[in-house]
């Protein structure tokens, strides 16, 4: 009987724990809310179903995430964002609203190009089930297309790790993303997550981009839990392939 | 089981670790390094001479006289891959008719964000009929935080008939009136020597750029340790052809202040106080720094020459003036030059006038 419980608690941390992982099927109860540094703020709705919005209010973002009906051991789920980019685009042209010249402007896209409005649209599945023991993996695939386009300059673009595939669909059209999440949890308080990312973008100079991180998340209670690791970057840009490794750190919130 | 789990992924984050770009985001260079090395796909076997032609072409990246924001008054940052290309078949075109054996080259782009991400070192060596080439980048960074800038590498290229070895970059010093920020995020200028194995007639090319807008004594600097390299040349007992973009005018240069010529709109020098001079454009104080270079070694261009036909050998104007108006580039020998030529004809080309000469190989 205790080995049943230990498991029952087990299992149901596993779940408690995906409900701070915004890429799981599994949405945030009704009326929870999560924010962290580095992710966006969510909060859990009625019907199963969550909304979450870009703290940048400069690159206005809302997504919405509903569980679909469940497939066998699949937990469903699929998630519809838009975005509109101009604003930060705009900024990132000027950041210090210098003059064209001044070396210190930390402009990462040329102003002599215009940035036109635009809106992007993804749409995604997601699939989530339990593996034996106290695993979780997550499947999700989706398509992203971007209107107003056509007057933005190719030229225009930043050739930066997470940058290049995220904006890409601005440059192309269109992009096609895949991933995975696996969650591992190791005890009460600790677990970690190995996850990666696909960006397929046609059209474009570089073709693919690859994400992967992998951290560990200790948990103190459900109001904070504190991630650490490293997220790969490897993929093409207009001037070749190349990979970065950069060290991972957020502190995420919730009540 | 939890160290069974760590240690399943721990294979996994060490291949993170080896596949991860160690690049710096600068490359800061050591003292002495090893130049980088160019080949032509299609190699053509030339025989030694007994004179060679030597030209030196500060080639602005590739833009022509476009108007590029960072060298003039201009306003494009990121130019098109079209128009590199365009102006590259025209510099290509002048190159060839020049039909020079040995070419030193300046402000040469590599896999940069401003000229389209071309390799101009390898398209270069592919389409005239050099062999060989030795670059030694002046600015590498994966990104410049300025202006949209991107990811740059330009620096020196030597081109060749015959095989280059020993090919070696020196470091010359920062400039000295910036701050660090800055100072980690601009140019690293350098000296780029090379052995030129011609059969049986070995001797040494080398290249060099020295600062344009420096206000305090680091151009002096640079022309010194590019007197220097030539020195040990000399003392080595062999013979070299050098030369580049010194931005430096001659001793008997009849103007000295150019602060008003290249006054972009917007801009204004002399006032409120007459030392407020723009950067680059004031040549005064500076008049007397290739003095060791002209008593040491032989110009392409003699001073007596220069005096005389002073505009018929001025090698630049800023910007989209065509009006040349100043001398900043030059070959040295520690032998003799003869037929020495600056060849204004090429005015729309670069910013920049190729200067060239012929050279008795000893």
């Amino acid at each position: 009987m205790r080995k049943i419980v230990k498991i029952i608690l087990l299992l149901s941390c596993g779940w408690s724990n995906a409900q701070w992982e915004g890429k799981s099927a599994t949405v945030l109860p009704n009326g929870r809310h999560e924010i962290g540094l580095f992710s966006p703020f969510k909060m859990g709705l009625r019907n199963t179903s969550e909304i979450s919005v870009n703290k940048f209010l400069l690159m206005p973002s809302i997504s919405y995430k509903s569980e679909m009906s469940q497939s066998g051991e699949w937990k469903r789920a699929y998630r519809l964002q838009f975005t509109y980019p101009t604003l930060a685009m705009r900024w990132l042209q000027s950041p210090l609203g210098m003059k064209l010249g001044e070396p210190d402007k930390f402009a990462l896209i040329s102003p002599e190009f215009t940035i036109p409005h635009m809106l992007s649209f993804y749409g995604e599945i997601i699939g989530t089930k339990n593996l034996p023991g106290n695993g979780i993996i997550t499947l999700y695939g989706g398509a992203g297309f971007a209107l107003g386009t056509n007057k933005l300059e190719n030229r225009a673009t930043i050739d930066l790790p997470g940058f290049y595939p995220r904006l890409s669909v601005y440059y192309n059209g269109v992009v096609l993303k895949s991933g995975s999440e696996y969650l591992y949890q190791l005890g009460k308080s600790w677990s970690y997550i190995i996850d990666y990312d696909m960006f397929i973008m046609p059209n474009s100079d570089g073709r693919y981009a690859f994400e992967h991180k992998g951290i560990i998340v200790w948990t103190k209670n459900q109001k904070f839990r504190i991630l650490f690791g490293y997220k790969l970057f490897a993929g093409e840009y207009p001037f070749g392939s190349q990979a970065h490794l950069i060290p991972m750190l957020d502190l995420q919130f919730g009540w | 089981m939890i160290t069974k789990h760590l240690i399943g992924y721990k294979s996994l984050i060490l291949f993170g670790l080896l596949i991860s770009s160690c690049d710096p985001l600068v490359n800061e260079f050591n003292d002495i390094e090893e130049a980088i090395m160019y080949r032509a796909n299609n190699i053509t076997e030339f025989s030694a001479k007994d004179t060679i032609k030597v030209m030196t072409w500060n080639i602005r990246f590739g833009v022509a006289r476009l108007r590029f924001f960072g060298d003039g008054c201009g306003d494009r940052v990121i130019l098109k891959k079209s128009e590199v290309y365009e102006a590259l078949e025209d510099l290509v075109e002048k190159i060839e008719m020049e039909d020079p054996d040995i070419l030193l080259l300046q402000e040469v782009d590599v896999q940069s964000k401003k000229t389209g991400y071309i390799d101009q070192a390898q398209w270069l060596v592919d389409h005239t009929d050099f062999n060989y080439g030795a670059y030694a980048s002046m600015w590498e960074s994966q990104i410049i935080l300025a202006d949209g800038l991107g990811r740059v590498n330009t620096g020196n290229l030597i081109l060749s008939k015959w095989e280059l070895d020993n090919a070696e970059r020196y470091q010359l010093p920062l400039r000295g009136d910036q701050d660090a920020l800055t100072k980690y995020f601009y140019l690293r200028r350098n000296v780029l020597k090379a052995t030129v194995n011609m059969p049986g007639k070995p001797f040494y090319a080398v290249n060099t750029h020295a600062t344009a807008f420096a206000t305090d004594e680091t151009k002096q600097k640079h022309l010194d340790k590019f007197k220097s390299i030539l020195d040990g040349i000399v003392a080595e007992g062999k013979n070299f052809v050098a030369g580049g973009d010194l931005n430096e005018i001659p001793p008997n240069a009849s103007k000295m202040d150019y602060c008003l010529d290249d006054q972009c709109e917007g801009e204004s020098f002399h006032e409120p106080e007459e030392y407020n001079h723009k950067e680059g454009s004031y040549f005064a104080p500076e008049i007397t720094w290739l003095d060791a270079l002209y008593k040491s070694y032989k110009p392409a261009i003699p001073l007596d020459i220069y005096g005389v036909y002073e505009t018929k050998h001025f090698t630049h104007s800023v910007d989209i003036n065509l009006t040349l108006d100043r001398k900043l580039d030059y070959l040295w020998t520690n032998t003799g030059w003869f037929n020495g030529a600056t060849h204004q004809e090429a005015i729309k080309l670069s910013d920049h006038i190729p200067v060239s000469a012929k050279w008795v190989v000893k």
